[in-house]
C-alpha cells in the first residue's frame, strides 16, 4: 500500500481506491496500487457482476480521528 | 560570612559590590551590543532552516534522477542534465510599459513550458522511440519541484550571507521571521515528490474529478494544448466541458480553450462556471466549499486574463465554485475530505447550472488544476 507522510509527520496517510458500478452504484475500497486513475475500468462489480470504474483516489490518515 | 570571604580573599570589596558591579556590566553590554547578539542568535537559527533546505533540495534532485532513470528508463545517466537544468533561468518580460504585457508573458511561459517537456522527452526517449506522456508530464512536474526548491535555497543563502557579510541586523531579522513559513513551503514541494512519483491525484485535481463525472463516455476534442472538451447535455443546457488532459499531470491551458470556444467556435454561453481549488485561510475547514463570482483560477494571471478578457467582451457571468486546502493538500495525494466534497461540489454545479440558465442555453463549465491521476 502506498504510504505518505501526513500532515503532522506523526501520522501517515494511506492511499485507497475507490471502484464504483455505474449500474447498482456499489462502491469498493481498495488499496491504491500504482497506475490506478479515476475514470480507469476497475473489477468487476461483486454485486451485478458489471464493470467498475474507479470513481477516486484519496489518502486517509492511518490514525483513527478522535 | 561575606566580610569574611573579602577578607580570606584578600579583595578590598564586598559580594554586594560585585553584584552591583555584574549587573552594571550586563546593562552596559546588552545596551551596546544587544542588536550583535541578536544578530548572532539570527544567524544560528538561519544557517539551521538553511541547511533544512539544503538537504531538502538535494532530495528532490536525487529523487527527479531517480525517477527518470528507474521508471523513466533513461537510456543515459540523467545527473548532468538535471543539474543543468535546476540552474535554468525565465526571464520576464520588461514592465515598466505594462501595456499588452500578457501576450509576452503568455509567449514567454509557453517557450519554457515547450522546452521543459522537450527536455524532458529527450532524456527519456531512447533513439527514434516515443517517451510514455504520463511519465514524461511526472518527469517534468519533479524537474520543476528540484528547480523550485534549488531556487528558494539559493535566495535563503544570498540573503543570509548577505546579511553576515555586512553586518546588518535588519536582513537578518526579516530572513529570521520569514524562515518558518519558507521551511513549511519547502517541506510541502518535498512532500509533493511522492505523490507526484506514484501518478496519485492531487487535492488540486478536485476541479477536473468533478468535470470528469460530465465528460465520461462522451466524445473528447484537443481544444487548446494538453486540454480536451467534451460536449454534453444538463436539464435542457448544452455543456461545453473542458479540463486539462488527464490521468498526465498537466494543468493545460483553460483560457485558450475557453477562448476558443467564445470566439472561434461562436458559442454564446449564458455562464462560465469554474471549479478550482483555493487555498484555505487558517482555521478554515480543507473541504469547505465556497461559491463566488470571477475566474477561479491560479498561476501566473495568463490564463486568468484570457478568461476575463473572453467574458467581458461578451459580457458573460463568471461563477466559481472553490474548495478550500492548505498548500500541502493541494500538491500532495488528495485527501480524503477533499474527494469527498466532489459530490457535493457536483450538487451546487447542478445548482449553479439550473438556477443561472435556462433550458437551451449554452453553458462552460471549466475544471481548473492539474490532473495527475484524473482522466476523462
Amino acid at each position: 500500500m502506498s504510504q505518505v507522510p501526513g500532515t503532522d509527520k506523526k501520522t501517515k496517510l494511506l492511499v485507497y481506491t475507490i471502484e464504483e458500478c455505474p449500474a447498482c452504484g456499489q462502491k469498493t475500497k481498495r488499496a491504491f496500487a500504482v497506475g490506478d486513475y479515476v475514470t480507469k475500468d476497475g473489477a468487476k462489480c461483486t454485486k451485478c457482476s458489471n464493470q467498475t470504474q474507479i470513481s477516486l483516489v484519496y489518502a486517509e490518515s492511518s490514525k483513527p480521528s478522535r | 560570612m561575606f566580610m569574611l570571604t573579602s577578607e580570606v580573599l584578600q579583595v578590598p570589596f564586598d559580594i554586594s559590590t560585585l553584584t552591583a558591579l555584574f549587573w552594571v556590566g550586563f546593562i552596559l553590554i546588552t545596551f551596546f551590543y544587544q542588536t550583535r547578539l541578536q544578530s548572532y542568535l539570527a544567524l544560528n537559527d538561519i544557517s539551521r532552516g538553511l541547511n533544512k533546505l539544503g538537504v531538502m533540495k538535494d532530495k528532490a534532485r536525487k529523487e527527479a534522477i531517480d525517477y527518470l532513470v528507474t521508471v523513466g528508463k533513461a537510456p543515459n545517466d540523467p545527473t548532468q542534465r538535471v543539474d543543468q537544468f535546476l540552474d535554468y533561468v525565465t526571464i520576464m518580460p520588461v514592465d515598466t510599459d505594462p501595456s499588452g504585457i500578457m501576450p509576452k508573458i503568455d509567449h514567454v511561459v509557453t517557450t519554457n513550458n515547450e522546452r521543459v517537456r522537450a527536455e524532458v522527452g529527450a532524456l527519456l526517449s531512447s533513439q527514434g522511440g516515443q517517451a510514455n506522456p504520463v511519465t514524461v508530464s511526472i518527469g517534468e512536474n519533479l524537474l520543476e519541484v528540484a528547480t523550485s526548491l534549488n531556487q528558494i535555497h539559493k535566495i535563503v543563502r544570498h540573503f543570509y550571507l548577505l546579511g553576515k557579510k555586512t553586518n546588518s541586523y535588519f536582513t537578518l531579522i526579516q530572513l529570521q521571521m520569514l524562515m518558518p513559513m519558507i521551511i513549511q513551503e519547502a517541506d510541502a514541494l518535498l512532500n509533493a515528490v511522492d505523490s507526484f512519483k506514484m501518478g496519485q491525484p492531487v487535492g488540486d485535481g478536485i476541479g477536473p474529478v468533478v468535470v470528469s463525472r460530465y465528460m465520461q463516455g462522451k466524445e473528447k476534442r484537443v481544444i487548446a494544448k494538453d486540454t480536451v472538451m467534451a460536449i454534453t447535455e444538463y436539464k435542457g443546457r448544452k455543456l461545453y466541458v473542458l479540463k486539462a488532459d488527464g490521468p498526465m499531470a498537466y494543468v493545460g491551458q483553460p483560457g485558450v480553450a475557453i477562448k476558443k470556444v467564445i470566439e472561434e467556435m461562436g458559442v454564446k454561453p449564458s455562464a462560465i462556471v469554474m471549479i478550482d481549488a483555493a487555498l484555505k485561510l487558517e482555521g478554515e475547514k480543507t473541504g469547505e466549499i465556497a461559491e463566488g463570482v470571477g475566474a477561479a483560477i491560479g498561476g501566473i494571471g495568463v490564463e486568468k486574463f484570457q478568461i476575463e478578457d473572453a467574458a467581458t467582451t461578451e459580457k458573460v457571468p463568471l461563477y466559481a465554485i472553490l474548495v478550500k486546502q492548505r498548500i500541502l493538500e493541494a500538491i500532495t495525494v488528495m485527501r480524503k475530505e477533499i474527494a469527498e466534497a466532489a459530490d457535493k461540489v457536483t450538487q451546487v454545479l447542478n445548482r449553479v447550472i439550473e438556477e443561472k440558465t435556462k433550458e437551451g442555453d449554452d453553458v462552460l463549465v471549466a475544471g481548473i488544476g492539474n490532473t495527475l491521476g484524473v482522466a476523462q
